[in-house]
């Protein structure tokens, strides 16, 4: 009988690789939510965080991780991606990333996630265990329209582990938030010596789309009230419509709209928006706070920023605009995590961390962008974002700060299974290196 | 001698809008820009030409007699370049230049059918190189009246649709009849940087096409002249080299005009101009205030816009402009100033600028950015007039001339001054009311330069 046991634990390791019990020992915790531990231990049972401390006694036989000189993490969270909806932009096929016409609650990402996109494994290689999964305006071969497309409202939004075979398995929030875009009135588009483009519109013609646009939204969100009472009334002869139905969690304030809003106005126009219709906002990839600032802070208004690595919005604008964007969120008190708003990039939602802790914001609250305040956002923090006992087991094992180039992910853990490194990336670099 | 009379018959019969006899312009100040101001002077007009002027001239006894206390009597204007007179060319010739700039898909120019994409320079794309201002004018343009109550008399005026948009015509803005305005012909090839809007316009949709193309096309006139010469002499035994209407055109200009923006551009247009061994006039220059260096050591001309880079009335207030933008747009009214401290030709030009109030404030604007009033009055005279090859004939008050003057009660170009006569080939017009400015919001007609 004992032997028996000794053999089972011999091969525990290699028969189960997907094993998702054991203790990771002797690294450095860094929970997020409290202090880092020195010499610490993170005990995982079935996948979840059980035990985390100085000693912590694992039961017997329980896999032993040993991490010495390294660093754990809660695995990162990018808040705006379309992951598993596109592969190549260019090619069509590859590419369900939204559908046309104005108003697209019904549609869920969801169900639209291929699993098996490369795209997955070179991202979670950097340590990014969930994402979010964002329709958008269609048309364009997908990409995030930044001020363009059609679609006003997108699609929900699904919050997703990046493992599984199926998008069952990988769900961890089927409709985290309602994308929609903000209508605004388009900058114009050539600014020096005038010379209008040809099919440019003028700022009165712009102007009129966008008071249309407005009021199209609020019909819709009239039509979406009045058949929220319907339904509460039981009706005679009342049909049920995907498109509104879709719209009830938003209504009831339980789901939140991720208002995509650039530009102040945009901004102030989604925080109007908010108050009128009494829903919960969330501002994606603002480009700009200017006075919008106590705004969204007295509201409880978070918002998803978008790429730290790009040009100021106006040429005048100083040039690091961008990298101090989150430290001007920080400064404001609006809570704040980082998206890629992209896919084959999403790999580098650490580094758009990182810039901004080079232009000022401290390194914890860009680690926590990354983890705590995106699962905050998304009304999951029970779940995942940081090390605490019974959270899943989400964790990136690295040999140092995560938000440095340099860093290696040496370990990652999904659900408490260990996830293979392998990808795309790591393959072509690999073969090429080889090459005779 | 003998001819003499019949010449005076032949102009007799052409300006029988011409008033009998002869008008004086009695006892008023003279500015005649070739020389010093009399003070208290007489002009005698008679057949549309100057008969005398100076401070001790008789009136004639058949003359109709102006008493001209009070007022002044200048040359009339000239629009340097200009679309008056051209009905169908409004809106007028860009202050602006480069990418972007007058892509107005072409409003139907004369005899232009609708052409397929065109797929290089072969197809000749925005090419109506053979199209004479002298043939298109019409005393009907509706813009004569009130531009004439501006003081122009006379615009050298161009088609303007296109790459080679056509030839210019010096045109008197008064006349019975079209060919009664013109003056003078072959006044040059006006030249816009257009570019094919969007994808699948056809060849050219940069501003390298654009550049390319036109320098293609003085090659191939080059090419052109030489075969027709060639086959000229020898005809017999050579093939024919194939008509070509758009090189005809390039070849009868002996003068192009070159749109240039930016100081940049102002740089790269003289090259270019260099290569292209015909005299160039750059126009536009809004920025030309720090492009003097340049146009002084190239002994270039330029033809400045009236017409100052402005906020365009119908933007987004809440879209600020940029430093570049507003420091054009403060600082261009100071280029007639800089360029004629700097010693460079150049003449002004309206732009578009059709009431009274708005050329004079815009006038008052260089002025106040340092220009002499003189230097103002000259550049839009007789510096005009050199510019283009007539000064025997207009840009001062000389005997002889055409007798286009202007008449006001006040210095020209003080915002209170009245313009009390202007006389066109020597016919006298009362200027009128002058028309209501454009309904605010209303679309404008596109005029590069003024989306500042």
């Amino acid at each position: 009988m004992k032997s028996l046991l000794v053999g089972f634990l011999l091969i525990l390791p290699l028969a189960a690789a997907d094993d998702d019990s054991f203790l990771i020992r002797g690294a450095t915790v860094h929970p997020v939510a409290s202090a880092e531990i020195q010499n610490g231990s993170v005990l995982v049972q079935n996948g979840k965080i059980v035990g985390i401390g100085r000693n912590i006694a694992a039961p017997k036989g329980t896999r032993i991780v040993e991490g010495k000189g390294l660093h754990v993490y809660p695995g990162m969270i990018d808040s705006a991606t379309e992951m598993g909806l596109s592969e190549i932009g260019a090619v069509r096929e590859s590419v369900d990333v939204g559908e046309i016409g104005k108003f697209d609650p019904q549609l869920r990402a969801e169900i639209a996630i291929n699993p098996s996109s490369e795209h997955i494994p070179v991202t979670r290689a950097n340590g990014i265990t969930s994402v979010i999964a964002m329709p958008m305006s269609a048309g364009g071969g997908g990409g995030f329209g930044r001020g363009g497309g059609g679609s006003i409202i997108t699609g929900q939004a699904a919050l997703v582990h990046l493992d599984g075979w199926t998008w069952e398995e990988m769900e961890i929030k089927k409709s985290a938030g309602m994308g929609m875009r903000f209508p605004i009135i388009p900058p114009p588009p050539g600014r020096f010596f005038g010379a209008d483009f040809p099919g440019a519109k003028t700022f009165t013609e712009s102007k009129k789309d966008y008071e249309t646009e407005l009021r199209e939204l609020k019909e819709f969100f009239e039509n979406a009230r009045r058949y929220q009472k319907a339904k509460a009334a039981k009706e005679k002869g009342f049909q049920t419509d995907l498109k509104y139905e879709a719209m009830l969690p938003v209504l009831e304030g339980k789901e939140p709209l991720i208002v995509m809003a650039s530009r102040e106005r945009a901004i102030r126009d989604a925080v109007q928006f908010a108050d009128q219709q009494k829903v919960r906002v969330i501002i994606a990839d603002p480009r700009e706070l200017g006075k919008m600032g106590t705004e969204l802070k007295s509201r409880n208004i978070p918002a998803i920023l978008g790429p730290t690595l790009a040009l100021p919005l106006h040429e005048d604008d100083p040039y690091d605009a961008a990298y101090t964007l989150p430290d001007q969120f920080y400064k404001a008190g609006v809570k704040f995590a980082f998206g890629s708003f992209d896919n084959q990039f999403a790999r580098d939602l650490p580094y758009q961390a990182a810039m901004a802790v080079a232009f000022g914001l401290p390194v914890d609250e860009a680690v926590k962008a990354v983890t705590l305040n995106a699962a905050q956002i998304w009304g999951v923090a029970d779940r995942i974002g940081s090390i605490e006992e019974g959270k899943s087991a989400d964790l990136m094992v690295t040999d140092g700060d995560p938000l440095e180039a340099k860093t290696q992910v040496k370990l990652l853990y999904i659900k408490g299974k260990t996830v293979d490194l392998d990808n795309r990336h790591k393959r072509l670099y690999e073969k090429y290196l080889n090459r005779p | 001698m003998k001819r003499l009379p019949i010449l005076v018959l032949l102009m007799a019969s052409a300006l029988f809008a011409a008033p009998p006899g002869a008008i004086a312009i009695h006892n008023a100040r003279v500015i005649p820009v070739s020389g010093p101001a009399i003070a208290k002077g007489t002009v005698v007009l008679r057949n549309g030409l100057i008969e005398a002027v100076g401070a001790d001239v008789t009136v004639p006894a058949d003359a109709w007699v102006i008493e001209g206390d009070g007022l002044t009597v200048y040359p009339g204007l000239i629009d340097a370049l200009s679309t008056f007179g051209l009905p169908d060319a409004a809106p007028a010739p860009s202050g602006g230049g480069a990418r972007g700039a007058t892509p107005q898909p072409a409003t139907p120019a004369p005899a232009q059918p609708a052409a397929p994409p065109a797929r290089g320079p072969e197809d000749r794309p925005f090419t109506t190189s053979w199209l004479k201002a002298a043939d298109l004018v019409k005393p009907t343009d509706r813009r004569l009246e009130s531009v004439r109550a501006e003081g122009y008399t006379t615009a050298v005026t161009f088609p303007n649709h296109g790459i080679f948009a056509g030839q210019g015509a010096i045109v008197n803005l008064a006349g019975e009849t079209s060919g009664a305005m013109v003056v003078a012909e072959g006044a040059g090839q006006y030249l816009t940087f257009t570019t094919t809007p969007g994808f699948g316009g056809g060849f050219p949709n940069s501003l390298m096409g654009v550049l390319a193309y036109v320098r293609q096309v003085y090659l191939d006139a080059d090419h052109y002249k030489q075969a027709k010469q060639f086959y000229a002499a020898h005809s017999r035994g050579t093939p024919r080299p194939e008509f070509d209407r758009a090189l005809e055109g390039v070849l009868e200009s002996s003068r192009v005009l070159l749109p240039a923006t930016r100081r940049v551009e102002v740089d790269r247009l003289l090259r270019f101009a260099n290569e292209l061994h015909v005299e160039a006039l750059l126009y536009g220059l809004p920025e030309g205030y720090r492009s003097a260096d340049l146009l002084k050591n190239a002994a270039a001309t330029a033809l400045v816009s009236l017409k100052w880079p402005e906020k365009a009335k119908d933007s987004d207030p809440e879209e600020p402009d940029s430093i570049r933008v507003l420091e054009v747009r403060d600082h261009a009214p100071s280029t007639p100033a800089v360029l004629a401290r700097s010693g460079v030709r150049f003449a002004l030009y309206s732009g578009g600028i059709d009431r009274r109030a708005d050329l004079f404030k815009a006038v008052k604007r260089a002025i106040d950015a340092g220009l002499a009033p003189e230097d103002a009055l000259r550049a839009m005279t007789l510096t005009p007039a050199e510019i283009y090859g007539v000064a025997d004939r207009l840009g001062s008050i000389e005997k002889g001339k055409i007798a286009n003057l202007v008449v006001t009660k006040g210095d020209l170009f003080v915002d209170k001054t009245e313009v009390k006569y202007v006389f066109v080939d020597g016919v006298k017009f009362e200027p009128v009311e002058e028309p209501p400015p454009a309904k605010p919001g209303a679309p404008e007609a596109s005029n590069p330069g003024e989306n500042q």
